[in-house]
């Protein structure tokens, strides 16, 4: 019953996808738009196939898995830590807060070129793209959830002979998961958009100069595949998390 | 036995004006009797219970326990809140074993221990769900649980029925009895109700409001163990209920309370 229930949703999900394709194949197919330019979705699926088994194209998928996942480990290190010791610590949140005022509303990609400058072509500029961008999201629903832990959890535990010091880890930590990963969640979804747009501005390899180095051949087959490809990714990326929400968050009433 | 001596109470409100939340209460509780404070919302009677806890230190005066000051939550004092405040990341047997393993009990033990406790509080079966799971009344059982086991000398139960239904809550009070019946730990419970307070009480501690003190102490003189049924009966529970009843409505009375 429940996996019927399951599998429905998955269906009714792949519905509005297939709404998409097939207006992308109506407007090649009654001429909107040339099919140079705007290649029908069957050639694009083709030649992503075909290039799956190739390993320049895996070296580019890769270089881009690197500096998503260093980035965004990174951020959801950095995030859930700064988090937790600024809700733990008023000392430490009167230093957090201002600077993270001042740098949430930031665009990070604004630090790109400097970026650049300083750590050069390869993951390393990109993987510190990621991780500036990703972090205040998790940073800030980390804080979130961390102050507003129930007292009464906190001195049920310390009534139960758990050490001051220890309580960060036993109650706090636990108590905020669901916010924690709300963050992460948001956090996964902007590291993949950063890392895709910084590999377009300036980079030697990963999808996102793979997209730009067609768009500029005019190979437009070319064009789509990494934009498929990134889509696919995150869309398998994000169901992994939820896997993980789930498990992590088996106890809480509204997971 | 806990001495409260000269306790006082003040809390900044928003508009940054001074609140005395409890003036000058000066209480002791011997040990293995059953103490119930009982008040209108907001007379301070939670605030009391949460400084012999250790949770809150008060403006000023002291709290002691077996003569020594209390300086913040310990083991020998075990919380009961009406909001259960089960983790709810934790089953119903992680929650229990908390303590235990906290007090550096093998997990065997601990493991052994609990699903005793669990068996106790009339929840055997249930060992691996998690609270969200559990009725309001079932979760309270666990919450009852996990204080007990890590043996604390004095329970402390913040209005811990406050949040169930009628029926929920008698049952739980005749198991709180039953249970006490054992081992008379000594109980200090927080409640807004009267009978609640004369049928599981020793002694009901009346507060006011606004500042919150100490009206009268009230020794219940009823045979244990109780019985519900026999008690609602007798003319001496009735008695105690009107009477304590009637010296609150006083105290609402404009004259009284200039």
């Amino acid at each position: 019953m429940k996996t019927n229930a399951l599998t429905g949703d998955v269906l009714l999900g792949l519905v509005p996808i297939a709404l998409v394709i097939a207006l992308w194949q109506g407007l090649v197919s009654f001429g909107f738009a040339p099919a140079t330019l705007l290649p029908p979705p069957g050639l694009v699926f083709a030649r992503l196939l075909q290039q799956l088994v190739t390993s320049t194209f895996h070296h580019e998928i890769a270089a881009t898995l690197i500096r998503l996942f260093g980035g965004f480990s990174i951020a959801v290190i950095l995030g859930v830590s700064i988090g937790i010791a600024a809700a733990a610590n008023p000392a430490i949140n009167a230093v957090v807060r201002p600077i993270v005022r001042v740098l949430a509303p930031l665009p990070k990609v604004a630090l790109y070129p400097a970026l650049l400058l300083l750590l050069g072509f390869k993951h390393e500029s990109k993987i510190v793209l990621v991780a500036a961008d990703a972090l205040f999201p998790i940073l800030l629903s980390t804080y979130y959830g961390a102050s507003t832990v129930e007292q009464k959890l906190i001195w049920s535990a310390m009534a139960a002979g758990t050490p001051r010091r220890e309580i960060l880890f036993k109650v706090v930590l636990p108590a905020a998961m669901p916010s924690i990963l709300t963050g992460c969640r948001i956090g996964l979804v902007i590291s993949c958009i950063v890392v895709f747009l910084a590999e377009m501005i300036t980079s030697t390899d990963g999808l996102g100069h793979m997209l730009v180095t067609a768009a500029r051949t005019f190979q437009a087959v070319d064009m789509f595949v990494p934009l498929i490809t990134i889509s696919l990714l995150g869309l398998i990326l994000n169901g992994l998390l939820q896997a993980l929400r789930s498990y992590l968050l088996r106890g809480f009433p509204e997971a | 036995m806990i001495e409260i001596d000269r306790v006082s109470q003040i809390f900044q409100t928003s508009s940054r004006k001074d609140h005395l939340a409890l003036s000058d209460i000066s209480l002791t509780i011997e040990d293995g009797a059953f103490v119930s404070i009982l008040g209108p919302s907001g007379c301070g009677k939670s605030t009391l219970l949460y400084i012999v806890g250790g949770f809150v230190s008060p403006t000023s005066g002291l709290a002691k326990m077996k003569g020594k000051a209390i300086t913040g939550p310990g083991p020998d004092r075990g919380p009961v809140f009406q909001e259960f405040a089960l983790f709810p990341w934790k089953t119903v047997l992680g929650n229990v074993m908390y303590g235990p393993r906290q007090q550096g009990v093998r997990a065997a033990d601990a493991e052994a221990q609990s699903k005793a406790l669990i068996e106790m509080v009339g929840l055997k079966g249930y060992e691996n769900f998690y609270p969200k799971e559990l009725s309001g009344g079932m979760k309270q059982r666990v919450a009852l649980a996990r204080t007990l086991a890590y043996h604390p000398e004095v329970l402390l139960m913040d209005e811990p029925f406050g949040a169930l239904d009628a029926h929920t809550r008698t049952r739980l009070q005749n198991d709180l009895l039953n249970i006490w019946e054992r081992d008379r730990k000594t109980v200090l419970f927080v409640t807004h109700s009267v009978e609640e307070a004369v049928f599981l009480s020793d002694k009901v501690v009346m507060m006011s409001k606004s500042p919150g003190r100490i009206r009268q102490v009230i020794d219940i003189d009823l045979p244990r163990p109780r019985r519900r049924t026999e008690l609602l009966l007798d003319p001496r529970y009735q008695k105690y209920v009107v009477d304590i009843e009637r010296m609150f409505d006083d105290s609402d009375e404009p004259a009284s309370n200039p």
